[in-house]
């Protein structure tokens, strides 16, 4: 169990927030001290910034994705809500892409080391989904999990606020219902909230989230709304096409270390390692020296790496995972089958953004169902 | 989710220095180290096997095992060879230089849960280094339980590492045979890869048995072979296994191995633990 | 010296040690024990011999002469390995000289009784045929590793991405 996982759910009623009272919400996250960051409109996607106002979310726009495409498009309606996921995940707020994580100063007596002091950010995440609350599930495994824990993440992610929004329609890449990820939100939240045309229903799931939603003009929620709410949701599941086999998925990988089609999926993979830079459960990081000028103060930066890049694997004077075949099944393998043996969890979420963003629309699942069409 | 108290920064290098250099082969030299915080010195253990990360701030930072410890008043040893930045600015800094170092890290050889067995030791080139501490603790248990083979392939006679060494540790107990790829004249020991020296050791208990294996990849793999057909379970054998190392903690990812991250789960693996990638190109 | 001596010796080198008894006795009754002091030479390269060797006690070592370089030590053996192998399948001209390192004892095999039993007896071929077959291989392995030169010096390559 991860430790957001162990929020105690809460039993009380679900609860109404009128449609014009989310902007309150969003206040009062702010009045709290948060961070407030959520889904926006920029460079032609739904991406993730600091939302001040409900006119920064994007109201009655939705995403078309497939393999390899990604398009917005107008919704007939004005929900705030209406997209599944864009290329951005709230990976980049608990693990930042780059970061100073130590620093040396050369003195009269040699070198001296000394660690970043910092005050992290408190972050309210608003919006997040089934599937990315699977994900920091999953990197809390990563980063928390063990005897050494990464600081920033951790300081982070205990401060971090929580407001999930289930999915009310799916693209034809998710496949959460394959991964038990979603598309309903049970845990990991503070709130999680469900949007329907005319407000939101409102469920609490931690003492946090209760102590907000109590700041809030809200009333339980009326027996025909739940209903209404109950079919939002249903849409998901019923749009929801595509499939992930995981029976055996592990042993399935790692027996199969020498199919064939490792060697087919590498004429296609450009190595670009945009499928790396969206996903969600992706932790792989280089540090590297900054000096100054005279070389007496250096600074550890820590930037995120990716197993598709060559020189990931350098050692000794050589590259151990030289050809694409390789730094692909590194990847897949990786995600689907040793992340279990890692962490006791699959590194997939369902989530579809290697799918979405891949430039040559390459599906990790049509992948995985090559391997098990053909395994010996 | 609790709010602990501040945890310790994995990043974080504590300040040591080079307390001497004992040169050994062209190229490879042993570094004494110590801390310059004399407390966190005293306090410094590590397991045979077991590696530091070296930092020298504005070059990089590498894996090495250590190679021994105990001497120069309480030092430990780093034996390496100068073949990247990282190594060459460490031969140029000398004695009295300021590093930084995190450690020690990963699994070691099973010395002590083996005690009883006869030890084979398999090393070759500079692969000895991190085998050095397996011998240096066989020679120092209070009572001589097993026995205990020195089996050393290099490429030629002048390349072998602590070769003043050897006659001690045979004197000591230890049957050490050596072997070298090419010989030179003069040279009147073997001629050979070293698993033939594995093939030929008699007697060989196959069941009260060790193999501690380290060396080039191909080596380890062809030491392990001949180690199998001497009847040796692959429970029994050990091999150290490298790969690129950067946090040495499980958080940065480099230097997988199919499921094992080698840097924490190694880099000493039982052979059976990591059989099935071990031989995997590309992996 | 006694064949019943000579099949105590072959049974306990990894040469012969897995021959089934009856051959193991056919092999012990063509061979002998010869003793070499160190520093002496079994044979020399190019020379005839008429016997397959299987090292008893000590070390043998294989040369190669190169003009300009001497003799080149290509490798050295011990107990349970064989040498000479040309006796038996190569016309008996020797592709190496072999000098003993130390007192040394090899179990010498006549190469002509060795070839008649083959003849004659496919069963005893077979065995024998087999254990020179896999030591060969062996030795073949052994020397590709060799050839792979794996503790040179290679100079450390800075990545420069790839081809």
């Amino acid at each position: 169990m991860t430790a957001a996982a162990k929020r105690p759910q809460r039993d009380g009623p679900t609860l109404w927030l009128a449609r014009a009272d989310l902007q309150t919400l969003v206040d009062v996250l702010w009045q709290e001290g948060y961070r407030v960051i959520g889904p926006t409109v920029a460079q032609a996607a739904i991406v993730y910034d600091e939302i001040r106002s409900v006119d920064d979310l994007p109201r009655g726009w939705t995403d078309e994705q497939s393999g390899g495409s990604y398009r917005l498009k107008r919704r007939d309606d004005e929900a705030y809500f209406g997209y599944v996921v864009g290329p951005h995940s709230w990976k980049q707020y608990l693990f930042p892409p780059r970061a100073t994580v130590a620093v040396a100063d050369r003195r009269a007596d040699g070198w001296h080391m000394s660690g970043v002091e910092r005050d992290e950010p408190a972050f309210a995440f608003l919006g997040a989904r089934a599937c990315e609350l699977a994900a920091l599930a999953v990197q809390d495994r990563t980063f928390l999990g063990d005897d050494y824990v990464d600081p920033i993440y951790r300081a982070r992610r205990e401060r971090a606020f929580i407001v999930a929004v289930n999915c009310t329609q799916a693209a034809s890449t998710c496949f959460c219902t394959s991964m038990d990820t979603g598309p309903r939100c049970t845990g990991g939240f503070d709130l999680a909230m469900t949007e329907l045309p005319d407000g939101f229903t409102l469920e609490v799931g931690s003492e946090r989230g209760a102590r907000i939603a109590a700041q809030l003009p809200n009333t339980a929620a009326a027996k025909d709304t739940l209903a209404r709410a109950d079919s939002a949701r249903q849409q998901a599941v019923e749009q929801i096409s595509k499939h992930l086999d995981t029976t055996d998925i592990r042993d399935l990988l790692l027996n199969n270390l020498e199919h064939e089609r490792w060697n087919e999926v590498a004429t296609r993979c450009l190595s670009c390692t945009n499928c790396t830079m969206v996903c969600p459960t992706c932790f792989c990081n280089s540090v590297k020296d900054v000096a100054d000028l005279q070389g007496d103060h250096v600074e550890r930066v820590r930037e995120w790496d990716t197993c598709f890049n060559w020189d990931f694997s350098y050692m000794n004077g050589a590259v151990v995972r030289d050809q694409i075949r390789s730094r692909y099944r590194q990847w897949l393998t990786h995600k689907l089958a040793s992340w279990i043996d890692q962490f006791d969890v699959s590194g997939c979420v369902g989530c579809g953004r290697c799918i979405t963003w891949c430039p040559v629309g390459i599906d990790l699942t049509e992948e995985v169902a090559a391997i098990r069409e053909t395994a010996p | 989710m609790s709010t602990g108290a501040a945890v310790a920064n994995p990043w974080l290098a504590a300040p040591i220095e080079i307390a001497g250099v004992t040169p050994e082969l062209a190229g490879v030299a042993t570094y004494h180290m110590r801390f310059r915080d004399a407390k966190r010195h005293a306090q410094f253990r590590f397991r045979p096997g077991q590696f530091n990360m070296l930092y020298l701030p504005g070059v990089g930072e590498i894996a090495i095992s250590l190679s021994g410890a105990g001497g120069l008043g309480g030092t430990w040893d780093h034996t390496i060879r100068v073949a990247g930045n990282v190594t060459r600015a460490l031969a140029d800094l000398g004695p009295g230089g300021s590093l930084g170092l995190r450690g020690p890290y990963g699994s070691w050889w099973p010395v002590e849960e083996t005690a009883g067995a006869d030890l084979v030791v398999v090393a070759g080139g500079i692969g000895l280094a991190p085998l050095r501490p397996v011998l240096d603790a066989w020679l120092a248990a209070p009572k001589r339980l097993g026995r205990c083979t020195l089996l050393y392939g290099g490429r030629t006679p002048d390349t072998l590492l602590y070769a003043k060494q050897h006659a001690r540790w045979a004197d000591a107990g230890v049957d050490v045979q050596t072997t070298v790829d090419r010989a030179d004249v003069g040279w009147t020991g073997n001629v050979g890869v070293v698993p033939l020296l594995l093939d030929r050791i008699r007697p060989l208990v196959p069941k009260n048995t060790v193999l501690l294996v380290c060396g080039p990849e191909v080596m380890m793999r062809y030491a392990v072979l001949s180690g199998l057909a001497r009847g040796l379970a692959k429970e029994q054998i050990w091999v150290s296994l490298e790969r690129n190392m950067q946090c040495a903690v499980g958080l940065c990812g480099h230097c997988q191995l199919g499921p094992a991250f080698v840097c924490k789960d190694g880099p000493i693996f039982r052979y059976d633990k990591i059989e099935p990638y071990f031989d995997v190109e590309g992996l | 010296m006694d064949s019943k001596v000579l099949a105590d010796v072959l049974a306990k080198l990894r040469f012969s040690e897995s021959l089934p008894d009856e051959v193991l006795q056919r092999v012990a009754a063509a061979s002998k024990l010869e003793g070499y002091a160190a520093g002496s030479v079994l044979f020399r390269e190019g020379m005839q011999n008429d016997v397959l060797m299987v090292v008893a006690v000590g070390r043998v070592a294989l040369d190669m002469h190169v003009p300009g370089r001497g003799e080149v030590r290509i490798l050295s053996l011990g107990p349970g390995d064989m040498v000479a192998w040309s006796a038996l399948l190569g016309g008996g001209r020797m592709t190496t000289s072999a000098v003993a390192l130390d007192d040394t004892q090899v179990v010498a095999i006549s190469a002509a009784d060795a070839q008649a039993l083959c003849e004659t007896d496919p069963t005893f071929g077979y065995h024998l045929m087999r254990q020179v077959a896999m030591a060969l291989a062996h030795r073949l392995v052994a020397t590709r590793l060799q050839l792979l030169d794996l503790f040179a010096d290679t100079p450390p390559a800075i990545p420069q991405g790839p081809d």
